[in-house]
Parts: structure tokens; C-alpha cells; sequence
């Protein structure tokens, strides 16, 4: 690929490419076709343990009063105005609190259990991988967006307060119709960049959706085990 | 009650040729918006000169459109006292949770304070979802019943697998700039949207809020221009809604014109999208296509529509509804 904007056909090959690996690895992941096309997307169900430290999850009774982070992706690079991120964000998450005992599961090592489902969709608008993903607990409820903010690592919170270009904001899932989060895809372009540019030189070809969730897979919990980038080529002349 | 459709719909409806069908329905007590002035359209597809100021009318047109609604308090919500239906003229152009303000106070009035969670609003069991631009959610449900439009209003039970949350102004806006940007994407690769100011940007939203036409347009005009060589964007931003499967919307990339020079139709999108839209020869029409409430013909230039049509957000919302059966 001579620029970092993939399309639609390519990134049917990428993922029935991660798809055989996964296969081949166990690792969970499954393609969900549209109905009487070829359009789909993948999809992966795991169970995470977040530890209850980085943050306590907001007790369900009452909503919360505080400002959503800000999730305006200001592509021109300014300086934004934020709207209180850390009210959400920031250190009120990581005060440990007296948890609520009744709604979420508490194991031994005191983390919590969650149900998350990840997805990878196309955006041909962006020509860029997009991942949606939601939460639940064991006891069935779905995360909100504060909640979900205290399930990631305070240091890529930090990382994303700064930079909301990769915020993190909820968002109809454009297959289904039903509330998921998503990570904005307008910048993936500029990461992916640097990645396929120095491609050619390592002589051999790059899985643009396995570079691409290496990185914004773990920032929610989604880890790529290194065992995918062993033996997984396309057959097809680059 | 009669009154006020009377002046609603002399305000919004004027006749026009050519591009929009009369649109048959459009009486005292329908909702189709029929455009006005003559339009010609030369056949490179290019408008003349003389015809530019009926191009800002339509702009207008679809800025100034309003929905006569009536907002219930749903009868499962906890009172002190019995609610009264509260009336509002809603624009087709904005979103709910902008407008509704008054709405929410006027029903707080008669509740507890630990009776009242995250409003949300749902038409016959539909819940609403508020980042859909208004007049695309009344085509979508309730284009072909009677006015007002009766919307009933929920404090509790948010249905979380259905809506997404909306606690403040800031996150309507965040969705109406994500979209802005999503459609610069598909028009210009971005490159308009990313060279306007922070401040730009702003005055796009608070134009949209304050419903100031003049603001708005003193900047997506910008939104709207593209090398004249190129003959028009690069792809059109747009969306087809329909309520017969779970899919919400169907947006593809999509030219507005064909590598061999020709101008691409509203007809060749559907054909292209949704095929089932279409009625063929002989066969009784189905479906009505339904962009800010009017029917325009199928031969209207996508360009065209894409300029004029589009929402604030710069996207063509089009629903594609059943046909009534009355």
C-alpha cells in the first residue's frame, strides 16, 4: 500500500488473515457477516479483571452529575478548551472509596470482573479500522462512560485526557444500531502512517488491523499476543 | 390549532418545478415541504446565474422547517400533580436535547427531584434516538400521521440498549462536529475542516444552537465549494434510514460524479444502495424516499442535492418509509 488509507477490500484481507492466526492461536476471534453481503466485521467476547485501585465503578442509583470527557477531536491541532476532563477523568478515579459492595464482584485479589465484547468495523469515510466495544458486569449491567474510563490504565488515561483526538466516546454501532464506545478514527491515518512507510524495509508485508489494534487494543484491555506476527503474510504480491 | 398549521404551512410551502415533485400530499394537515421558485437546470448540470437566489431560498427552506409537536408526560411517571401536554414548533434541522429545554422545565414542575432521572423521549414505543437530526426521526416514524406529533416524555428507565446518554449540550455538539468532519473526510479528504480555525468550528455549533442561519452559513459555505474542475465533491456524504431491518443506516462511499463525466442522480445512489426503494415499470410504488420531508425527483442531481439539502451537519439524511396504506 503506498498510503495509510486502507479500503474496504483490503481490510477483508487483513481480517480473514488475523482471523486464520486467531484460529490458530485460539485467541477467540470470529467474523460476523451482513446479511447477503460481504460486509462484516470482526468480533471477540472476553472476560477482564480490572484492578477496583485504578478507580471505583460509579454505583448505578442516581446518574452522575459530571461533564462527559470532552470527545471533540479537534483535527487542527489547537489548543482545546477542556470541558472539566478531569472531573471525570482524573483524580476523583483514583481516590479509593468505600465500594458498593451490592453492584459489581469483588474477587479475592480485589479486581473486578467484567464482560467485554470488542468489534472491528470498517469506516470508509476515514478508510481506517474502527473499534467498538462495550461492558458489562457479571451481573448483566452495562458500563457508562465514566465507568468505562475507570477500566483503563491511569497512565493511557493520562495519554488520552491530552490528546482527545483518540478519545474515547459512545457512539451507534453503525451495523446494529445500539449504544457502543468507540475510539474516533480521524487520526488513525497519522499513526498508521509512520508504520507502513517504514514497511518495505523490514521486508515483509504489514497486516494494517493487526498493526493498528497492537495498538489501541490495550489501552481497553484487548491484548495482541506477539505470537500473531509470527507466520502471517499475505499471498497476495503487496 | 388550525390556525397555526395554516400559517406553519404557508410559511414553509411554495411551488416549485422541475426538480420537486408537488409532492401530492401537501395539504393543511400534511407535513411535506414543497419548495418554491423556479428552478431550471441547464444540462451540463450547472445552474444559471439567475437562479442563485432560489438556491439560498431552499437553503433557507430547510434551515426554517419546523414540526408542530406535542410532548406528553408518559403516564407511568411519578406526579404531584396532573402534567399538562406542552406544545413546541421543533426544527427539523436540530436535535432534541438542544431544544428541548423548555420541555424538561415545564414537566419538572409537577415531579419529585428523586423522580427524575436522564430524560428521554419516544414516539409509540420507539425510543428517539437524539443524535439523529429531528426532522429525520419525524420521516423516519411519523411522516404520514396526523399533526402535531405526539412525542411522550420519560424520566426513568432509560433504555440504555437503545439510546446513547446525553448529560449535556457538550456531547450533542461533539457528535454534530464528529459528523461535520466525517462528511469533510468523504468531501474533501478533510482538508477544509482541518484548515478552519478552533474558532470556526465553534461558530458552525453555536450557529446551529442559536438557530442563526447567517453564522452557520458565513462558514459551511466553505463545507461547500470544491475545485470546479473536479465538478463536484469527492464523495457524498450521506445516509439512508429505513425500519425494516436492524440496520440502522446504510453509508457507502459514493461519487457524485462518474468517472466518465456523468453527474450521478438520486436515482443512481438508491440503485447503487437500496434498490428496493425503487419502484420498476409497472409495478405500484412501496416506498416513498423522504429527505427533509418532500419526495424530490429521482433525476436531481446528487451534487446538487449534497449542496442544498444537506443538514447542518453536512450530511444528506434521506428515510426510505413504506408507502401509507390508507
Amino acid at each position: 500500500m503506498s498510503c495509510s488509507v486502507l479500503d474496504e477490500e483490503q481490510f477483508r484481507l487483513s481480517c480473514q488473515l488475523l482471523l486464520q492466526r486467531s484460529d490458530q492461536l485460539g485467541d477467540g476471534w470470529s467474523w460476523e457477516a451482513v446479511q447477503g453481503s460481504e460486509e462484516g466485521y470482526l468480533r471477540k467476547t472476553a472476560l477482564r479483571s480490572v484492578p477496583s485501585d485504578w478507580g471505583p465503578l460509579h454505583d448505578q442509583k442516581g446518574f452522575s452529575s459530571h461533564p462527559q470527557p470532552q470527545t471533540l477531536c479537534d483535527s487542527t491541532g489547537h489548543e482545546k478548551e477542556e470541558q472539566d476532563p478531569a472531573a471525570s477523568t482524573g483524580s476523583d478515579f483514583l481516590r479509593a472509596e468505600e465500594e458498593d459492595a451490592g453492584s459489581y464482584t469483588v474477587t479475592n485479589s480485589s479486581s473486578l470482573v467484567l464482560q467485554y465484547e470488542y468489534h472491528i468495523l470498517f469506516s470508509c469515510s476515514y478508510g481506517a479500522p474502527v473499534l467498538y466495544f462495550r461492558a458489562f458486569t457479571l451481573e448483566g449491567r452495562s458500563l457508562a462512560l465514566e465507568e468505562m474510563w475507570s477500566t483503563i490504565h491511569p497512565n493511557y488515561r493520562l495519554c488520552l485526557q491530552n490528546c482527545p483526538l483518540n478519545a474515547i466516546s459512545q457512539q451507534e454501532h453503525p451495523l446494529l444500531g445500539q449504544p457502543f464506545f468507540f475510539f474516533h478514527p480521524c487520526r488513525t491515518e497519522e499513526f498508521m502512517g509512520p508504520v507502513l512507510q517504514a514497511a518495505p524495509d523490514q521486508g515483509r508485508p504489514v497486516n494494517y488491523v493487526l498493526s493498528w489494534l497492537s495498538v489501541v487494543g490495550p489501552v481497553v484491555g484487548l491484548d495482541v499476543p506477539l505470537q500473531y506476527c509470527t507466520a502471517l503474510h499475505s499471498t497476495k504480491p503487496d | 390549532m388550525i390556525t397555526l398549521l395554516c400559517g406553519f404551512e404557508s410559511f414553509i410551502c411554495r411551488m416549485l418545478s422541475v426538480l420537486f415533485m408537488p409532492a401530492g400530499s401537501c395539504s393543511v394537515l400534511g407535513l411535506h415541504l414543497c419548495f418554491g421558485g423556479a428552478y431550471s437546470l441547464c444540462p451540463t448540470g450547472r445552474t444559471s446565474c439567475s437562479t442563485m437566489a432560489d438556491d439560498k431560498d431552499v437553503l433557507r427552506d430547510v434551515w426554517f422547517g419546523r414540526i408542530p409537536t406535542c410532548f406528553t408526560l408518559n403516564p407511568d411517571e411519578v406526579t404531584e400533580r396532573e402534567a399538562e401536554a406542552y406544545y413546541l414548533l421543533l426544527p427539523r434541522v436540530s436535535y432534541l436535547p438542544v431544544v428541548t429545554d423548555k420541555v424538561k422545565k415545564h414537566f419538572l414542575k409537577v415531579m419529585r427531584a428523586e423522580d427524575v432521572e436522564e430524560m428521554w423521549f419516544e414516539y409509540e414505543g420507539t425510543p428517539l434516538k437524539w443524535h439523529y437530526p429531528i426532522g429525520v426521526l419525524f420521516d423516519l416514524h411519523a411522516s404520514n400521521t396526523v399533526l402535531p406529533w405526539n412525542i411522550t416524555v420519560h424520566f426513568k428507565n432509560f433504555p440504555d440498549q437503545d439510546l446513547l446518554h446525553c448529560l449535556s449540550n457538550s456531547i450533542v455538539e461533539a457528535h454534530f462536529m464528529s459528523s461535520i468532519k466525517e462528511a469533510d473526510a468523504l468531501k474533501h479528504k478533510s482538508q477544509v475542516v482541518n484548515d478552519m480555525q478552533k474558532k470556526d468550528h465553534k461558530q458552525l455549533w453555536m450557529g446551529l444552537q442559536n438557530d442563526k442561519f447567517d453564522q452557520f452559513w458565513a462558514m459551511n459555505r466553505k463545507l461547500m465549494e470544491y475545485p470546479t474542475e473536479d465538478g463536484g465533491f469527492r464523495y457524498i456524504p450521506f445516509r439512508i434510514y429505513q425500519t425494516l431491518s436492524d440496520r440502522p443506516f446504510i453509508q457507502k462511499l459514493f461519487r457524485p460524479v462518474s468517472p466518465d463525466c456523468n453527474v450521478h442522480t438520486l436515482g443512481d445512489l438508491l440503485k447503487e444502495m437500496y434498490p428496493d426503494a425503487l419502484t420498476n415499470d409497472g409495478e405500484q410504488k412501496r416506498y416513498q424516499v423522504l429527505i427533509h420531508g418532500i419526495e424530490p425527483l429521482l433525476e436531481t442531481p446528487l451534487q446538487w442535492l449534497s449542496e442544498h439539502l444537506s443538514h447542518p451537519d453536512n450530511f444528506l439524511h434521506i428515510c426510505v418509509v413504506p408507502v401509507p396504506t390508507d
